[in-house]
């Protein structure tokens, strides 16, 4: 356990050590180069700047001093990164890090409740379908899931944004608060609090409902499969005839061996939906993580974007980190490595 | 309690042509017209049809067909768990050491589930898989426990000791997982499993068929001690006729959903009736015996939606007659403790001779 545990982290730090770099490779790499057109426009603003001046105000946005070694550049970055410092935004007008530090948490809150709620739905659906397998309920369900889950979910967010937002004015059109909300999670002030959970979470339901209805599909047939090939394994009717309740052996038996499958997809989702939060949070001009991407992206705000790709890939290689060290405690047959013996 | 060792002396006695007899009136199940079928768009399926039985207080009863003949079948219709949407006829009584008859076809839901595994046990083909494979062997017990309101700190005791009586060991399995263990040690756990509860019949539906013949062979010498040591009346089905006369006092054999002949094992073995239970014993793998002497049956099993006329057996039968065709044969009693369903059992002998014998 020890040495797997040990094994697997020395994994997620290469990966991430191998994201970093490439981003830094991707900078060098990138047509248009960013110092270039960084100092083209400082020369053309304030033409007064001595050399070394527009050298100094480069390197302090992009991160990177331009006329140094390019190892040495690069150890420069590496060691940025490592105390957290991702240079200055060009656009914003702060430093990368505090920027997404203020995004995160809004992207982490929305799709973490869309992502639960995409599977608890999923998961009952899934198993009352499989319970009543061949159902007009089933084959309607079946159907209607996989056209559901066929739809990118950033065609039924414009559908929900026209007709609830701008159409019908049920829900909010963008922010991630009301202006006159404080934002304040206080358990002493639990009036304030609950104002402002509540106003966060009625301006991020068309997001989270977006996700909701275009994922739970995939879940439940994915549970519906699952479901129906434990109900038909001997150990069900070996449970059956010894007289188990039927309680037990819908939760016990059925449940928890066709969820066990789906762990490893549960997490890996968060990291993949965070990655994919920038075009939801554009539509919904919602200001977290991928907002802010996108935002990047259009005013060319390379190290903005560095930063948010960097975070995207570390997302995705904690939740892999976290399912492959955690399996083995939900599924007794999976032995955290090694201690097969 | 004096009646229980009585039979215990009768078994051990041998089975011989006569001791037996006294045994006929303690009956633990009572098979009458027991039908199994199953509706399906071609037709009806009977899948068991009219079978009646009796088996014995004690006893250990081989069934033995060929695939599809209709063994997992009777196995299930005996615990009344023949899955839907299957139909089970007829009637199946279950004789308690002490108390009323029950009608285990008419049970309701509650009733039926304490009878499933406190009374009639059932280990099932496939030992492999009859463990939820997220959850240890104590809980599996446990569970059996508390379903069916037994203390559970002596139902563990007990489990125990079975495990032991298995020849494993008990720690270890109880807090082992299901992928933890051999095939050999699943299947004699699941036995283990299927007895804690104290029942008086153990259905077992090919509890060898996935294991090695070593492990086969010590699986069967373990079921006569544990028959011995719990007074078990045990139900063995299979396919392997020469595995099951090593073990049963009686064999019973299937074709066509219907049982052609029953009676002790040594008269079964040494001087079967039926052409077909020759059949079967002439295409017994020898390994004494030269390849050319060995004799498969021509023929397939009959369909169970189509089921010949006459004797089931009549087209693949070398002594078939038109009788055969027309008019099935009745159980006919060959001895005391043998019974044939054939018109031409008397001939059998000189049409067809053993040629391999299997040995007891």
């Amino acid at each position: 356990m020890y040495e797997y545990f040990v094994k697997r982290t020395g994994q997620a730090l290469f990966t991430a050590f191998v994201v970093v770099t490439l981003s830094f490779a991707l900078v060098r790499l990138m047509p248009g180069n960013p110092a270039d057109q960084l100092r083209g426009q400082l020369i053309r603003n304030n033409p007064s700047l001595s050399q070394q001046e527009i050298n100094r105000r480069v390197a302090n946005y992009i991160n990177i001093d331009y006329s140094a070694p390019l190892h040495e550049q690069y150890l420069d970055y590496i060691a940025g990164i490592l105390r957290g410092d991702l240079g200055q935004s060009i656009s914003q007008n702060a430093s990368v890090a505090e920027i997404l530090g203020q995004a995160l948490p809004w992207t982490v809150f929305a799709f973490s409740v869309a992502i639960l709620l995409m599977f608890v739905v999923g998961i009952a659906l899934g198993s009352i379908m499989a319970y009543w397998e061949g159902s007009r309920f089933d084959v309607g369900t079946t159907g209607i899931g996989i056209v559901l889950n066929s739809t990118p979910n950033y065609v039924t967010a414009l559908l929900f944004l026209y007709v609830f937002g701008f159409t019908l004015g049920w829900f909010p059109t963008s922010g991630h608060i009301s202006s006159q909300v404080v934002p304040i999670v206080d358990p002493l002030r639990p009036v304030a609090t609950f104002q402002f959970v509540a106003d966060a979470v009625y301006h991020a339901s068309l997001l989270i409902a977006a996700v909701v209805i275009t994922g739970f599909g995939g879940v439940a047939l994915a549970m519906r499969g699952n479901s129906i090939q434990v109900l038909g394994e001997d150990y069900l009717r070996v449970a059956r005839l010894r007289g188990l309740s039927d309680t037990r052996i819908a939760l016990r038996y059925v449940a928890r061996n066709a969820i066990l499958p789906m762990y490893t997809g549960l997490l890996l989702a968060f990291g993949a939906v965070i990655g994919g939060s920038a075009i939801l949070e554009q539509v919904f001009t919602y200001p977290g993580l991928g907002y802010y991407i996108v935002a990047a992206v259009e005013a060319r705000d390379y190290p903005l974007m560095m930063g948010g790709f960097v975070l995207i890939t570390l997302a995705v290689v904690i939740g892999a980190f976290i399912a492959d060290l955690t399996y083995g405690l939900v599924d007794p047959r999976v032995s955290t490595g090694g201690d097969a013996s | 309690m004096s009646n229980t060792s009585s039979n215990l002396h009768e078994r051990q006695s041998g089975s011989s042509t006569f001791d037996s007899q006294s045994s006929d009136e303690d009956i633990v199940l009572e098979c009458r017209n027991l039908s199994v079928a199953f509706e399906m768009d071609r037709g009806t399926s009977r899948v068991l049809h009219d079978v009646d039985i009796d088996i014995r207080r004690g006893e250990i009863i081989g069934i033995v067909g060929e695939s599809g003949s209709g063994k997992s079948m009777f196995a299930s219709a005996l615990l009344n768990a023949v899955v839907s949407p299957g139909r089970t006829d007829g009637q199946v009584t279950y004789h308690p050491r002490d108390g009323e008859p029950v009608d285990v076809l008419g049970l309701d839901k509650g009733p039926l589930r304490s009878l499933r595994w406190e009374d009639i046990s059932m280990v099932f083909q496939g030992a492999m898989s009859s463990f939820n494979p997220t959850m240890d062997f104590r809980e599996h017990f446990v569970e059996t426990l508390d379903a069916h309101d037994y203390d559970i700190a002596a139902g563990i005791e007990r489990a125990e000791e079975l495990l032991s009586d298995l020849y494993l060991d008990p720690q270890r399995v109880l807090d082992s997982y299901p992928h933890e263990l051999s095939g050999g040690m699943k299947q004699r756990a699941l036995i283990a499993l299927a007895l804690v509860l104290e029942p008086e019949v153990l259905v077992m539906d090919e509890p060898t068929a996935a294991l090695d013949l070593l492990m086969q062979r010590s699986i069967i010498s373990l079921l006569s001690e544990l028959r011995d040591k719990y007074d078990l009346t045990m139900v063995f089905i299979t396919h392997d006729l020469p595995l099951v006369t090593k073990l049963a006092d009686r064999i019973g054999v299937l074709y066509a959903f219907e049982f052609a002949e029953v009676g002790d094992t040594a008269e079964m073995v040494r001087d079967p009736k039926h052409p077909y239970t020759r059949a079967l014993l002439n295409a017994t793998p020898n390994l004494d015996a030269p390849l050319t002497e060995m004799r498969p049956i021509s023929g397939a099993a009959p369909d169970p939606v189509d089921v010949p006329t006459g004797c089931p057996y009549h087209n693949r039968c070398p002594m078939a007659t038109a009788e055969c065709e027309d008019i099935k044969p009745p159980m006919d009693a060959v001895s005391e403790t043998h019974e044939v369903a054939c018109h031409h059992w008397p001939d059998v002998d000189d049409e067809i001779p053993l040629s391999t014998g299997v040995q007891k």
